[in-house]
């Protein structure tokens, strides 16, 4: 115990460190995922057959294969076939790469949420719009959007806080998030070897992150309640 | 006067043809019910009418203005078809409603959309919002609604909300206004507080097509009813005529079978 | 509709092609990596060969090597942390140009890779909870044992070559959590790590390095038929005989593993020579 309070400073600025490569990966993912995927859901629901077929094909080969199996592919196939390295090195590129993968690992995901979502909403409520004279467009923002962001909130829930402990695949290439932090110390880092407890510690920073994040899309699901 | 001519309306879904060439015309302040079993096409004309099905054959002119001629591609590009679709208000069977707007939001939304096209929207846009305001509580105030404007479709009654759907629907001020089967969704108390409002509208010339079960109310507000069977109409005429003494046969065992059960 | 995508498929495999032929085209490594100025060595942090020092500068014997190495080519280095399993896809990707971590020269590396001359020796040691050490004398005496082993590594080979039971684990220092937590018997880990890793004023006080299983050496590994290979081999050749290489070791307290450059230089000059006489006899005959 006192070694462990002896080691706490070191090790947590260290866990801090690859916390904040976990956070900005969570986040960036995010961002780049939730448009994304409305495009892709777009894409899947589209009226011209052959995009159509593309997309879920697309799709039904990203939800089918592991992530970490294309984590893997998207960093070291190109430097194979192009012999040079197009990410950037040093952990720039290790992060580039890994945003790119999960950035489209879980728009494919999310296209499949929003889809559901979007069918989910009666035809009725289309036609409604139409007859009053509004354009496509003004009834998707005005009409459908909020709908279907109702609907898909719980689900989405849901991958958002898988999204946060899947970040941990990323290490796969390199990538030095939070548990590769905590696991060197095993290795010896910063002059602790064979120490342990580290890596276990990483679980409470996924657990108060999600935690937090929790409770903002318990709030958000809860800011939708005023309709049905 | 005339206000709505259509012309040898056809339309098929795949094999099925549903309707075989349907003509009609209604004169201003007229109300047409259009009656007949589930499945005779009834809905699909209003359909039509309101532009969610493009017919395959025939023509539709409101105020002497074609809308609509299968045979006139410049009557079909779909920048118009928006324009000409506030010449007719739709009220459905089940109300569609935005559930994430108020009763007001409800009404007001689509005219607050149409403003910002006006020329001189942004320069008077705080008066054209309080005009499109003051018109919809107006409206909803005639609905029996004064109290309710401020709530969600999901805290109103089914009556209610169809009350609301006829405000929103009056709010655009169509020329014709169309109810596909407005009281099937609603129990029979509720049916009458909606059946009170569009006889309302009837005894203020609100010029109406109502697609209808309720054979007792189309007799009353009607001035126009039309039988519907298999996609053709079979008789038409006033109703006294139609429903009270009417020529064809099938239109009888129609009509027997609704007072029979 | 069939047309297009005819098209389209033809059009999609003449790029391909075309992107692999470039591929293909073979070029110095050396002029690569002169190219591109810059040497990218793929590392694990690994006491006392790559570690950080508290500026967060990469330092150890390995890492100390490497850049005096790049400076000889008259490029900078640059450390990058790899997973270790995946050395040889980061070779050959190019997200990293060398692989210089105190890597044990076994079949497998020298299949994969194209390494350099042994530059350190080193063993596969056995790792006991220092409380029973004292009932395990040799090797024989363990087969009771189930041994945690870094997969794929030289110390798996070692133990499954002596038909014992074994755990595979990710990493070495795995290896030792599984003794320190009593879910395998023993650990087997490279000599000079477990030199920094257990007894006394370690993370791991409670266990000690036993039985040493093989001897076995270390070496610096290339991408596939890489011309860097010589220019390291001639590279230590020249800081053995002028002294650095034995200063550097010494800065990290090595230079007792320390293998001689010069006899390696001369038996390698011996086997060409061989070579060529048994070529010129050849000739002759």
């Amino acid at each position: 115990m006192e070694l462990i309070l002896q080691q706490m400073p070191v090790v947590l600025k260290a866990l801090n460190v690859g916390f904040l490569q976990t956070l900005k990966l969570f986040f960036v993912t995010g961002l780049g995922a939730i448009p994304l995927g409305l495009v892709i859901a777009f894409g899947s629901m589209s009226r011209f057959k052959p995009l159509s077929w593309l997309t879920r094909l697309v799709v039904w080969v990203v939800r089918g294969t592991p992530l970490m199996i294309q984590l893997l592919i998207i960093f070291y196939f190109p430097g194979m076939v192009l012999g040079k390295n197009i990410w950037g090195s040093g952990e720039a590129g290790r992060f580039t790469a890994s945003a790119i993968a999960f950035i489209f690992n879980y728009a494919c995901y999310f296209s499949e949420i929003y889809r559901g979502g979007i069918q989910s909403i009666p035809a009725g409520q289309q036609e409604a719009g139409l007859v009053l004279g509004m354009t496509k467009s003004q009834i998707f923002f005005r009409v459908t959007l909020l709908q279907v962001i109702k609907r898909i909130v719980p689900p989405m829930s849901n991958e958002v806080i898988t999204l946060v402990k899947d970040t941990a695949l990323a290490r796969i290439i390199a990538l030095q998030e939070i548990i590769w932090a905590g696991q060197a110390f095993l290795k010896g880092s910063h002059g602790i070897s064979g120490a342990i407890w580290p890596l276990f510690f990483t679980a409470v920073y996924y657990l108060v992150f999600n935690g937090i994040v929790t409770v903002a899309l318990g709030r958000l699901e809860k800011r939708l309640d005023y309709f049905r | 006067m005339v206000i709505l001519d259509v012309k040898d309306i056809r339309k098929s879904f795949g094999q099925t043809e549903v309707l075989k060439g349907i003509s009609l015309s209604l004169g201003k302040g007229q109300v047409l019910s259009l009656i007949g079993s589930s499945g005779s096409g009834k809905t699909t004309l209003l359909r039509c009418l309101n532009f969610l099905e493009t017919p395959d054959a025939g023509s539709i002119a409101v105020n002497g203005e074609v809308l609509f001629d299968a045979a006139d591609p410049a009557t079909q590009r779909e920048a118009d078809i928006r324009r000409k679709r506030l010449h007719f208000g739709l009220v459905f069977q089940s109300f569609n409603l935005f559930p994430q707007y108020t009763a007001l939001q409800n009404v007001t939304l689509a005219g607050r959309l149409l403003a910002k096209q006006e020329p001189d929207f942004s320069s008077r846009k705080k008066q054209i919002y309080r005009d499109i305001d003051d018109r919809a509580r107006h409206l909803l105030e005639q609905m029996g609604l004064a109290d309710r404007m401020g709530n969600y479709p999901h805290q109103l009654s089914g009556g209610q909300q169809q009350r609301v759907a006829i405000a929103r629907a009056l709010a655009l001020q169509p020329d014709i206004l169309c109810f596909d089967e407005p009281t099937s969704a609603l129990d029979p108390e509720l049916t009458q507080e909606v059946l009170r409002v569009i006889r309302g509208l009837a005894e203020k010339q609100t010029t109406m097509i109502i697609v209808t079960h309720e054979i007792a109310f189309a007799r009353d507000v009607s001035t126009q009813v039309a039988f519907m069977d298999g996609g053709v109409v079979v008789e038409q005429g006033p109703p006294e005529q139609v429903i009270g003494a009417p020529v064809q046969e099938r239109t009888r065992r129609f009509l027997e079978s609704y007072t029979s059960s | 509709m069939k047309k297009i995508i005819s098209l389209t498929l033809a059009a999609l495999m003449l790029l391909s092609m075309s992107v692999f032929a470039l591929a293909d085209e073979a070029e110095s490594d050396m002029a690569y990596v002169q190219d591109k100025g810059t040497l990218v060595v793929g590392i694990t942090e690994f006491d006392p060969m790559d570690y950080k020092d508290e500026d967060g500068e990469w330092i150890g014997f390995d890492a100390d090597m490497a850049k005096a190495f790049a400076e000889s080519l008259g490029v900078d280095v640059e450390f990058v942390e790899i997973e270790w399993d995946n050395k040889v896809l980061e070779l050959d990707a190019k997200t990293i140009d060398v692989v210089w971590n105190g890597m044990t020269l076994n079949d497998e590396v020298l299949e994969a890779m194209e390494c350099s001359n042994a530059y350190c020796n080193n063993a596969q040691t056995v790792i006991l909870p220092a409380d029973v050490a004292g009932d395990y004398e040799t090797a024989e005496d363990m087969a009771d044992l189930l041994f945690a082993v870094e997969a794929g590594s030289a110390g798996e080979d070692e133990v499954e070559a002596l038909g014992y039971a074994t755990t595979p684990v990710q990493t070495q220092a795995d290896a030792l959590l599984e003794v320190s937590a009593g879910t395998s018997d023993a650990a087997v880990i490279d000599l000079l790590m477990a030199a920094a890793m257990v007894g006394e004023g370690t993370g791991y006080e409670d266990l000690v390095n036993t039985v040493n299983l093989n001897s076995e050496e270390y070496g610096v590994g290339f991408r596939k038929g890489s011309d860097l290979a010589q220019a390291l081999n001639d590279f230590f050749l020249a800081s053995y005989e002028d002294g650095t290489m034995e200063e550097i070791a010494e800065t990290y307290g090595v230079q007792a593993s320390l293998i001689d450059q010069t006899e390696l230089a001369e038996e390698a000059a011996d086997a060409s020579a061989a070579d060529a006489e048994a070529a010129d006899a050849e000739a002759a005959e």
